[in-house]
């Protein structure tokens, strides 16, 4: 089905939250998946299979253990989510010609739209590059080289962060994407863990309605 | 973006610390940059065109109609569909799933087919699915103690009783107005590069405006049905009189907190504006003479607010005296005056309520338009930029800011249960944001992130055994639960009109300040709370209809007109 990307994002959101993500990642989750989807990737394909594989693991697992030398992860394998909002934070080592370096990461597609964000801080594209695949991004535009498998692959065993990268192409974003049904159900079922279940009580004090305001 | 603080004198700005109380932020009231104005002003200026190519509604009010507004580049069409709603169907409530009437704006001129596919989705709002060329969703009950006997007076050859009128303000309330992609509709960035878009709300806004001329035309339609020839049309300056109601409830609170930039951008304008007008040397005598009209007018406009809400209904009596000893104090104005509104502010905020000092800060604005419009191109935002964490700051230096934006939190005692008795969480049901106790229910794992005080001075305090030379990025490395408050403690250091500072969990927190600051942005009057947690309001009361709008000579409409003699 066709969703807004305000859809998309508002649903990614709540699907993190129950994967039990801090409230920043999810908030960075859900962007970089809609960032995703305008550029025509199935970022919500991707969130959803690595929700579902970390699904409430403590997030310190999945993250570098230092910001120096290469990247990784205590437990062997990287959350996107995690080593891509730490690249974003560190932007700066790529200007000063370093180029970052993480092991295991999986869905490493979903490490690009921190790339974005990096790329606008620095004011000059930033290169991900991962097998055979390359994708560089202005933050605006998006690159991408490499054929859709190695692109959508489920797990990386290196992947190179790298500033500045030249633009070959450039695709824009368009404002609408599809998802397909099972996506979306198993994103919902992560968002309904969100939700606190309605009683006639908390309906009552919690909206604080009781009246139909019917006149 | 984020507007600009300091382009006049910085001395002439309020201080975020006072103006981002709630007490104060639930006293603002509309002014010449609130949302309805911005389009009503636009629309008059470049002479927008209005019709109605369809009114297909049977004599028991079933049907569907379509206005069209034609601007300088493009259409917009409401689709309006109208039901025969059983009483006991009627409610107000979010979770309700049906109403009296239910539109949607579409971007152009809706075909036979586009209508035939829109009459199966938008009577359903919420369970059905709109798609990009449908910019909004929205849905009205009839206010039936005004909707009956304004039929019937009309079916009779008469015109309706003006106090029953006076006591309702209109024909109908809408319960909730969607946009920006919600349920399917275009995104609002797909429209924001249009001119006639890029203030805020403006799709909501132009909804709504010709939402009010349907319920016009369907009110005079049914009088006809039952009088047959009868029956005469509603006199227009009682319809003129009447706008739309609105009912909000908690849904809305949260939205200044998860959007902090567009907020800042919101106030800093206003705050901006205020300032370039106390910043000004003189007044003439037309603006002083303009001033004292749009005042009494203004008391005109008080007299019609009428609330049972305890709280709301002091503050009414409050502004009601301070407007009359804001009178004889502006009668002491005149071109000769030094600084004249910067004079006649600092004597408000001695002498007024926090309800008389923001509606002066409004009113204060109103003859000076040139000087202050351009403002409203200031008023959107793009949280791109302000939305990525800047990595490389000292924790010395976000200690730094944390003490400056947020030292109102940290002097808040957060282990006392009474400061953080609240919670907000999303129900189930509709996904309706709620507010709970956070104490005596089992709510808490549920916690949105609406607490920035308290999550602040959490961050303070996690900071503390950290050397100040080391960065966010290897603070967040450790500690991933605090990105969102690292985030907006970011924002707000930019933005300094950004946050709420006060305490959005205390036990005795009121949503409807935030609630009446953003209706008071729309451009809403008569705030009627009807609990702690919902308003209803009114809209474009006494502006001007579609056809009307033409001959319009200036945009004051939304003061009463002064009655002769007066």
């Amino acid at each position: 089905m066709s969703y807004s990307l305000n859809e998309i994002e508002a649903m990614c959101k709540r699907a993190s939250r129950g994967a039990g993500l801090p409230w920043g990642l999810c908030e960075e989750a859900a962007k970089g998946t809609r960032w995703l989807a305008s550029f025509g990737f199935s970022g919500p394909d991707l969130l959803v299979s690595l929700l579902e594989l970390n699904d409430r693991l403590p997030a310190v697992d999945l993250s570098p253990v230092a910001l120096q030398g290469i990247w990784r992860a205590p437990a062997g394998r990287l959350s996107p989510l995690i080593a891509g909002a730490a690249m974003s934070d560190c932007a700066i080592k790529m200007e000063l010609g370093n180029i970052i370096t993480m092991l295991e990461v999986d869905y490493p597609l979903l490490v690009v739209p921190f790339a974005s964000g990096a790329a606008l801080r620095l004011g000059q594209p930033v290169a991900v590059e991962w097998e055979g695949t390359r994708m560089v991004t202005n933050g605006k535009e998006l690159c991408v080289q490499g054929n859709s498998e190695a692109i959508l692959s489920s797990h990386a065993k290196r992947v190179e962060c790298s500033a500045p990268a030249q633009m070959l192409s450039q695709s824009k974003p368009i404002h609408r994407a599809v998802v397909g049904d099972a996506c979306w159900v198993r994103l919902g079922a992560f968002a309904q863990r969100t939700f606190a279940p309605a009683t006639e009580a908390s309906r009552l004090r919690g909206a604080g309605a009781g009246l139909t305001g019917s006149d | 973006m984020i507007m600009s603080v300091c382009e006049t004198d910085a001395i002439q700005l309020r201080s975020p610390d006072k103006v981002m109380k709630l007490s104060r932020l639930g006293s603002i009231h509309q002014s010449r940059l609130s949302f309805m104005r911005i389009l009503l002003r636009r629309m008059q200026n470049e002479n927008w065109r209005f019709d109605r190519p369809v009114f297909d509604i049977d004599e028991s009010g079933v049907g569907h109609a379509v206005y069209s507004a034609h601007g300088p580049d493009r259409t917009y069409s409401l689709v309006a569909f109208s039901h025969d709603l059983p009483a006991e169907k009627r409610s107000d409530r979010v979770i309700a799933d049906a109403w009296d009437a239910t539109f949607t704006l579409f971007d152009g001129i809706p075909t036979f087919e586009d209508i035939k596919r829109l009459s199966r989705s938008v009577p359903l709002q919420e369970a059905g699915r709109i798609c990009e060329t449908e910019l909004s969703l929205s849905r009205a009950n009839r206010s039936t103690r005004l909707w009956e006997h304004i039929v019937a007076a009309l079916a009779e050859g008469e015109q309706p009783d003006l106090q029953k009128i006076e006591a309702v303000g209109y024909l109908m309330r809408t319960t909730a107005v969607y946009g920006s992609g919600k349920f399917g509709a275009a995104d609002r960035e797909m429209i924001a590069d249009r001119p006639e878009f890029q203030s805020p709300f403006q799709v909501e806004m132009l909804s709504v405006f010709l939402t009010r001329a349907f319920v016009r035309d369907l009110v005079e339609h049914m009088a006809r049905m039952k009088g047959g020839r009868k029956a005469v049309k509603l006199d227009p300056a009682i319809a003129r009189s009447m706008g739309i109601g609105n009912s909000t409830g908690l849904g809305m609170a949260p939205f200044l907190l998860n959007h902090p930039v567009l907020f800042n951008n919101w106030i800093a304008a206003r705050e901006q504006a205020a300032a370039r007008v106390r910043a000004l040397p003189q007044a003439s005598k037309h603006e002083i003479e303009l001033f004292r009209e749009l005042l009494e007018r203004s008391i005109l406009l008080t007299a019609s607010w009428t609330t049972d809400h305890q709280v709301q209904s002091e503050k009414i009596e409050g502004l009601k005296r301070d407007l009359v000893v804001l009178q004889q104090q502006a009668g002491t104005l005149s071109e000769t005056s030094d600084h004249p509104w910067n004079q006649l502010n600092a004597w408000a905020e001695k002498e007024l309520s926090l309800e008389g000092q923001e509606c002066l800060t409004s009113l204060m604005l109103e003859p000076y338009g040139a000087l202050v419009d351009d403002l409203v191109n200031t008023m959107a935002a793009d949280n791109t930029p302000t939305f990525r964490i800047a990595g490389a700051m000292t924790l010395g230096d976000l200690r730094g800011v944390l003490e400056r934006v947020y030292g109102w939190a940290l002097e808040i005692d957060w282990s006392d249960q009474q400061n953080r008795a609240k919670a907000w969480y999303v129900s189930e049901e509709k996904l309706e944001p709620r507010l709970g106790e956070r104490f005596e229910e089992p709510i808490e794992e549920y916690e949105q992130p609406l607490a920035p005080g308290r999550d602040a001075a959490a961050l303070y305090h996690a900071l503390g055994h950290w050397p100040e030379d080391k960065n966010i990025a290897q603070f967040l490395l450790r500690h991933p639960e605090y990105r969102h408050i690292v985030r907006r403690v970011q924002i707000v250091n930019q933005a300094p009109y950004a946050e709420i500072r006060d305490n959005t969990i205390a036990s005795d927190i009121l949503p409807i300040d935030m609630l009446r600051c953003k209706l008071a942005f729309f451009g809403a009057v008569q705030f009627d709370p009807r609990s702690d947690r919902w308003v209803r309001i009114n809209m474009y009361a006494n502006a001007p209809y579609p056809e009307e709008l033409v001959s319009q000579t200036d945009d004051f409409w939304v003061y009463p007109a002064l009655r002769e003699g007066n």
